[in-house]
């Protein structure tokens, strides 16, 4: 019986991606073209290129970050919708530090501007907690309130405060370009010793593998410590954490910053590691990507590198559908979207019925006992 | 006519996991009032929900006045004549007795037109064949849950029920309710009615009924008529093993004041006060109970003494401390333990593990620290202590709390209040919901503490309970405590005329 649940746990993730690939298959028919040829194109083309699995790297570093953000905010109960913004601020926080000072070592600036960044990410996540836990104002309003507000923000600041002088007249609107010390070193060197070169090699950067290890922190910070006890109290039962002396606010503030910090580091990778500027048209919607990055990751943080990797390989597959099965862009984007929606609700289904089969394997050897005691008198 | 009203033959009920109900015989005759008595999980709801058509039984057949019957609904229950009062009122506050009563069975006239006199004039006339005293015209909102549950039984009345089944009625009621609500099954047994009164108050159970049919386990263990039935025989059928009634109260000298309230006033939703000026005192080596109907103010009361709710004025004194307005985990601290009135709300994180559980809000004490990190050895090892000292069943220490039964439940909050040595404990409704095992278990506990010097606040709806373990007694009602008694001195009936407010003594002050 236990073996046959820890099968079932293993295997659910690979159930749900099944069952994605049958409800998309419905739409593939649906448009007259044939499922085998489109999902063998997708893999083929996904999985089997040396540059497709870099592109898949690099596409999956900022969608890390901010999957993690809104994992985090959920591990405490709290619904950080505000992803989008605060990774706007910080990335501008990012590019103000990356432009504005010059002459400082690649040690200190680098640092200095990843900082900023998360610092920026923070600052946009104060307002919604501090009314949250002021006023109960709730987070899921006034995060998004405060994404529109990002969003004009870092408008304004680029095209009207700092855009580049040298690039007026021309249609590019962005500031200024960082020196080497702010910017993001790639990891092309390094995948070059590996046989592994071009120009999505040089694409991939050290914000990876910065991604990865906050993950590995987050997920030690949140199952062995005492903090990590105390959130999962606060986010299950918050009145039984109350009356067990656990400070609910402050537990819910700290994670909230911490969502908030690594949400200002989700733009980074294309700041920092690929544009070395920052422009009007850097790549948005990350903060909602990272939503449903960890809802399918169920908030845990090594489940959002594998999240973040089956979304950089739906992009990078999809590309290889458009171009070799001759389907419209359009349709991949449902398909994604579907492929996505089918796993959520998959896994959802299968994680009732293990917890339902948990519960009923626990009653049991609980009331045994107490069977054969009564039978002892 | 034919003698035997019900006969149920080898129902069987199985759920996932459980057979609630095996292979139940249960004759029920015409006129009587019939006891259906066991612990929690014994099978008794589901029996009675079996006969009112609410589940379908998986074999077994059922025959009302000697022919076979399928009972798929609460319709055809009522058409066989088996009405159902529920345990919880569904009542509308705002509607009156008689639009109550008739509700989902409205005389209508030409064009829908309700014909609230006629409704009326037949509710007033069923409180007058039964000797029920209710004003048909009264609204609900303004009567006492006595009254209500009266409202409940005409309902069934009214609907041409010759069999009530009265799940759990007394659970509810203050004592002088309990005395009319008997005298009101009396008559209706004399005007030929048969009742079937599900219970496990064993002093009520033997009062009341003809014959008593105890389960356990979703067996009968059998069917006894309850004259020349002692209660200690009844309890050992339903726990299956002989059980201590009366449990022993030794005299503890009282020491110091541990606890203390000085005209605590607590402010309720709207700022309206729902504890006025209450002042008491506990001692070291003492049981202080508050009885009360519940709503009386007890719930705030406790939450302002261990630091979940704000007190307007007064003072709380713990060990001399003023910890009005402090915090919980501040009190908790001061080594005042809190066994909370809702397990699931306030005791235990459910989903999380047993092992977690047992140290919620100890888990920052330095012996469960290894620096930052949790040290899981060393609270395993200690909550496998805990396990085995307080005797909660469960297969192993992984399990979430909500795998286990709410006595288990129980014990795991016991367990890790009763740790650390509290200097005092205040103990909301602690065995609420438990089975008598389960009960005895933790009034033993409390007993225990108390003789091992803690200061022990009992709040319980259970008058018997707040009797049998205290060393003085305080009477809550609206928020005030109105009267104060020694063990010993008060009545329970003297006890339920303070707690319906129909009388106060100065007993207030100190």
């Amino acid at each position: 019986m236990k073996w046959r649940l820890l099968v079932l746990q293993i295997a659910t993730p690979i159930l749900a991606i099944v069952f994605g690939v049958v409800i998309a298959s419905i739409i593939v028919l649906a448009i007259g073209r044939n499922p085998l040829d489109v999902f063998g194109v997708l893999l083929r083309f996904g999985l089997l290129r040396a540059d497709s699995l870099l592109s898949i790297l690099f596409k999956a570093t900022p969608l890390i970050f901010a999957g993690l953000a809104v994992a985090l905010s959920f591990r405490a109960a709290l619904w950080n919708i505000g992803v989008e913004g605060q990774y706007y601020i910080g990335a501008f926080c990012a590019a103000y530090v990356g432009f504005g000072i010059k002459g400082l070592p690649v040690a200190v600036h680098l640092p200095l501007a990843v900082l900023a960044a998360g610092l920026g990410g923070m600052l946009w996540a104060l307002v919604p907690i501090l009314l949250k836990l002021r006023r109960g104002a709730h987070e899921v309003i006034t995060t998004i309130m405060m994404n529109y507000i990002a969003a004009a923000v870092i408008l304004y600041l680029i095209a009207d405060v700092f855009r580049d002088p040298s690039q007026i007249g021309t249609p590019r609107v962005r500031t200024p370009e960082f020196p080497g010390s702010a910017r993001v070193p790639s990891m092309g060197p390094l995948l070059g010793l590996l046989g592994l070169t071009g120009p999505d090699a040089n694409k991939v950067n050290w914000l990876l593998i910065f991604g990865l290890v906050l993950c590995v922190l987050f997920t030690v910070l949140l199952s062995r410590t005492r903090f990590g006890y105390e959130v999962r109290a606060v986010a299950f039962n918050p009145q039984a954490a109350e009356a067990a002396g656990i400070p609910n606010a402050r537990i819910q503030f700290l994670m909230f910053m911490l969502s908030g910090g690594v949400a200002g580091l989700a733009g980074l990778s294309d700041v920092l590691g690929f544009f070395g500027y920052l422009d009007i048209d850097f790549p948005k919607g990350l903060g909602f990507l990272g939503i449903s990055i960890a809802l399918l990751a169920k908030n845990n943080p090594l489940g959002v590198v594998l999240a973040a990797l089956l979304f950089g390989f739906l992009d990078r597959g999809a590309l290889g559908v458009q171009f070799f099965a001759r389907v419209p862009k359009e349709v991949i984007v449902i398909l994604q979207a579907l492929i996505i929606l089918a796993i959520v609700v998959a896994y959802e289904l299968v994680t009732r019925y293990i917890r339902m089969q948990r519960k009923r394997e626990a009653e049991r050897p609980a009331t045994a006992p107490a069977a054969a005691a009564e039978a002892g008198h | 006519m034919h003698p035997v009203l019900i006969e149920l033959k080898g129902i069987t009920k199985r759920f996932p996991g459980v057979v609630a109900n095996d292979y139940i015989d249960l004759t029920v005759l015409r006129g009587e009032i019939h006891a259906i008595v066991g612990e929690n999980g014994a099978g008794k709801s589901t029996l009675m929900r079996i006969l009112y058509g609410l589940y379908q039984p998986d074999e077994g057949s059922i025959e009302v006045n000697g022919s076979p019957v399928v009972i798929d609904s609460p319709r055809k229950a009522l058409q066989l004549g088996i009405g159902m009062v529920h345990q919880h009122f569904m009542l509308i506050p705002r509607f009156t007795v008689a639009e109550n009563v008739i509700l989902g069975s409205e005389p209508a006239g030409a064009l829908g037109r309700l014909r609230r006199k006629e409704a009326e004039q037949r509710v007033r006339e069923l409180c007058r064949q039964y000797g029920f005293a209710l004003d048909p015209a009264a609204e609900v909102s303004m009567l006492s849950v006595g009254e209500q549950q009266r409202v409940e039984i005409i309902k069934v009345l009214y609907r041409g029920a010759d069999v009530l089944i009265l799940d759990e009625p007394t659970a509810v009621l203050v004592p002088q309710e309990v005395d009319e609500l008997f005298a009101n099954l009396r008559r209706l047994r004399e005007q030929g009615k048969t009742i079937i009164f599900i219970s496990h108050m064993l002093d009520e159970v033997l009062e009341i009924s003809d014959r008593i049919t105890v389960l356990r386990r979703g067996r009968v263990v059998g069917t006894v008529p309850a004259a020349g039935t002692t209660k200690s025989q009844l309890a050992e059928m339903m726990v299956g093993r002989p059980v201590l009634l009366e449990l022993e109260h030794p005299p503890v000298t009282p020491g110091e004041v541990r606890l203390e309230a000085r005209e605590v006033t607590v402010a309720g939703r709207g700022g309206r006060p729902v504890v006025s000026r209450l002042s008491l005192a506990v001692r070291a080596g003492e049981i202080y109970g508050i009885a009360g109907v519940e709503g009386n103010g007890q719930t705030e009361l406790v939450e302002a003494l261990v630091g979940l709710r704000p007190v307007t004025s007064g003072r709380i004194l713990i060990e001399g401390h003023d910890v009005a307005n402090a915090s919980a985990r501040a009190i908790r601290l001061l080594g005042a333990a809190h066994i909370p009135e809702d397990r699931h709300r306030r005791g235990l994180v459910l989903p999380m593990a047993v092992w977690e559980n047992v140290v919620l809000g100890h888990h920052s004490r330095p012996q469960f620290l290894d620096g930052a990190f949790v040290d899981r050895k060393a609270i395993e090892s200690f909550a496998n202590e805990r396990v085995e000292k307080f005797d909660i069943r469960l297969s192993n220490i992984d399990v979430p709390a909500l795998a286990l039964s709410g006595g288990n439940q129980q014990k795991v909050i016991v367990a890790r209040e009763f740790s650390f040595n509290p200097k005092v404990l205040i103990a909301a409704q602690p065995t609420r919901g438990l089975d008598i095992g389960a009960t005895e278990f933790v009034e033993r506990q409390l007993l225990e503490a108390r003789s091992n010097g803690m200061a022990v606040l009992l709040i319980s709806a259970n008058l018997e309970e707040v009797l049998s373990l205290s060393d003085r007694i305080g009477v809550m009602c609206s928020g005030e405590l109105v009267a104060e008694f020694r063990r010993g001195e008060a009545t329970p009936q003297e006890l339920g005329l303070y707690m319906t407010g129909t009388r106060r003594a100065g007993a207030t002050s100190p």
